[in-house]
């Protein structure tokens, strides 16, 4: 059926051939509208800092943010900063994914699976991350394993709940076709409701990256003393607010960046959603 | 008008075989009726009837998808109670692993049987050369027009080496033309395989350019009403149904089924809904 829609779309392509270039034109207006939109942001933001409008204590001028971001570059510590709240996000998301993918897959074929973790998952689903702080201070001190923890609780929910809801969408029938194929249990697991289920567990994790990023800085802001959330919430005590945006623009930056990676990664994991017939 | 069976015992058979489903409190539709049928090994037999009279639920009670509500289903003699895989399903809808290529679909039921990397990817081969795929391997179902997705569970079925091949309406979604290519090459595939096959079809001319045997089935309940045996020369052409036998016999199943298609059509009419069909 898939096929037949397909081919008709092929069909009609040739057809009216000026549309590309229209399109093309369409892409390169919309940049540039963009670039001015940025451009125009940037100049506002320099005539009012330069000529006095608004006071250095409550918006630091353009050019202290960029001298500041050199030589934060230049001394190494924005590199560090980067690396250590990355390393936070990786461990505690790979250990949220480790867990909550092959549980979500369980709850979503089995329902006694379901049906204990259920009412936890209800609980715990309301608590935003940060009131997790108070108690993993207690039990693991401000050390790294501290950070993991808060990244881990605030993403595993949601990976769990992305995979159960992703397991629904595999089709009934290809488990039937599998079955008649001499598939047992097991192998439907790992061979079709794992893979089928794959595109909608991989737009949940890309979904909770974020999430577990928000959940390191707000980590790092309230105890830590690394990291880009530490970075910017010292900078707020010195008053250094030209160190604040700086930081808070790496955060967004290397945020995009993992954002980036995920859909390179996404893309390599999933060669069959590549594109249709050629 | 039923043939007398030859001195073998039939390879797939119903024995008085009822199946109701229920939907609610109390409504119930019987599906098929006492029904009771035999199938020789090497057959080539047509279940054809309106759509609406059971044939589908009867393949799926061969196929061990759905059990009878009374009577039985045997392969050699044996009740099928669970997933028969010795009774191969081709479904309507391709039912194609979309995350596997087409070597990695064909592969599937040999990888279910436990066969070696080696030996697998020979017997693949030599199916996705018979199914004419060759160049296709390593593409995706989605690259793919209906037509060769067909072909793909084909080469799937075939290499799994079923006993029994049980289609359902396998070439319904196709065009007319890729359609009579399709019955062709089965017609070949049969020949040279040697394969029972039951195939479900509401088109007298696909019934009589395919089986040896037509069992023409009432609706509502589910039964049959007559059986056939094809009289038209094999190995057969597509060209046969330029033959005045040819037209003698579509005539003939048609007087049977026309009052079927026409009471169907008002109970249809009068049940106010669309047929639903299990």
């Amino acid at each position: 059926m898939t096929g037949q829609l397909r081919e008709q779309v092929t069909a009609k392509s040739p057809g009216p051939a000026a549309k590309p270039v229209k399109a093309d034109a369409r892409i390169w207006l919309s940049r540039t509208l963009s670039l001015l939109s940025v451009l125009v942001f940037l100049g506002v933001w320099m005539m009012a800092t330069e000529s006095g409008w608004v006071a250095p204590v409550f918006l630091p001028s353009l050019r202290t943010v960029l001298s500041e971001a050199s030589k934060l570059v230049s001394s190494g510590e924005l590199w560090g900063a980067v690396l250590i709240s990355s390393q936070r996000v990786f461990i505690g998301f790979a250990l949220a994914a480790i867990v909550a993918i092959p549980l979500g897959i369980l709850m979503g074929v089995w329902w006694p699976a379901k049906a204990i973790v259920g009412p936890f998952v209800s609980l715990l689903r309301p608590l935003p991350s940060i009131t997790w702080i108070p108690l993993t201070m207690l039990w693991l001190g401000i050390g790294e394993s501290q950070k993991v923890a808060i990244v881990f609780m605030g993403s595993w929910l949601y990976i769990l709940l992305a995979t159960v809801e992703a397991t629904k969408q595999v089709d009934p029938l290809l488990v039937r076709a599998a079955r008649n194929l001499g598939a047992g249990d097991l192998a439907i697991m790992r061979e079709v409701i794992l893979p089928g289920s794959l595109p909608g567990i991989i737009a949940g994790l890309k979904i909770t990256l974020a999430i577990a990023w928000s959940c390191v800085l707000s980590a790092e802001m309230v105890a830590a003393q690394s990291g880009l959330g530490a970075l910017i919430w010292q900078a707020k005590d010195w008053g250094n607010l030209a160190l604040v945006l700086v930081g808070m623009i790496c955060i967004s930056i290397t945020v995009l960046l993992a954002d980036r990676l995920a859909n390179i990664i996404e893309r390599a994991l999933l060669p069959w959603q590549r594109g249709g017939r050629h | 008008m039923l043939d007398t069976a030859g001195s073998k015992p039939p390879i797939l058979s119903a024995h008085d075989v009822t199946r109701t489903f229920s939907f609610g409190r109390g409504v119930g539709v019987v599906a098929v009726d006492r029904l009771s049928l035999e199938v020789e090994e090497g057959e080539f037999v047509c279940l054809l009837g309106a759509s609406g009279c059971g044939k589908t639920t009867m393949l799926n009670m061969f196929a061990g998808f759905i059990q009878p509500s009374s009577g039985e289903v045997r392969l050699r003699g044996r009740p099928i109670t669970g997933i028969e895989p010795r009774c191969g399903m081709i479904f309507q809808s391709y039912a194609l692993f979309p995350w596997k290529t087409v070597r990695g679909n064909v592969e599937f039921g040999l990888k279910m049987q436990g066969m070696g990397r080696r030996e697998r990817h020979d017997r693949a081969q030599r199916y996705i050369d018979l199914v004419k795929l060759r160049g296709f391997e390593d593409h995706y179902p989605s690259e793919l027009s209906g037509g060769m997705q067909q072909r793909v569970t084909f080469a799937r079925m075939l290499a799994a080496d079923p006993e029994v091949l049980l289609m359902d309406e396998p070439f319904a979604a196709l065009d007319a033309m890729t359609r009579q290519v399709m019955q062709e090459e089965l017609l070949r595939i049969h020949e040279a395989s040697g394969k029972t096959i039951v195939f479900i079809t509401h088109s007298i001319d696909e019934a009589l350019i395919l089986a040896n045997r037509i069992v023409v089935m009432s609706s509502r309940p589910g039964r049959v009403k007559a059986v056939l045996k094809n009289s038209l020369p094999s190995p057969r052409h597509v060209t046969v149904q330029l033959s005045a036998e040819y037209a003698r016999l579509k005539s003939e199943i048609w007087a049977l089924v026309e009052s079927e298609v026409r009471s169907h059509d008002e109970a249809s009419r009068d049940l106010g809904a669309g047929a639903t069909q299990a």
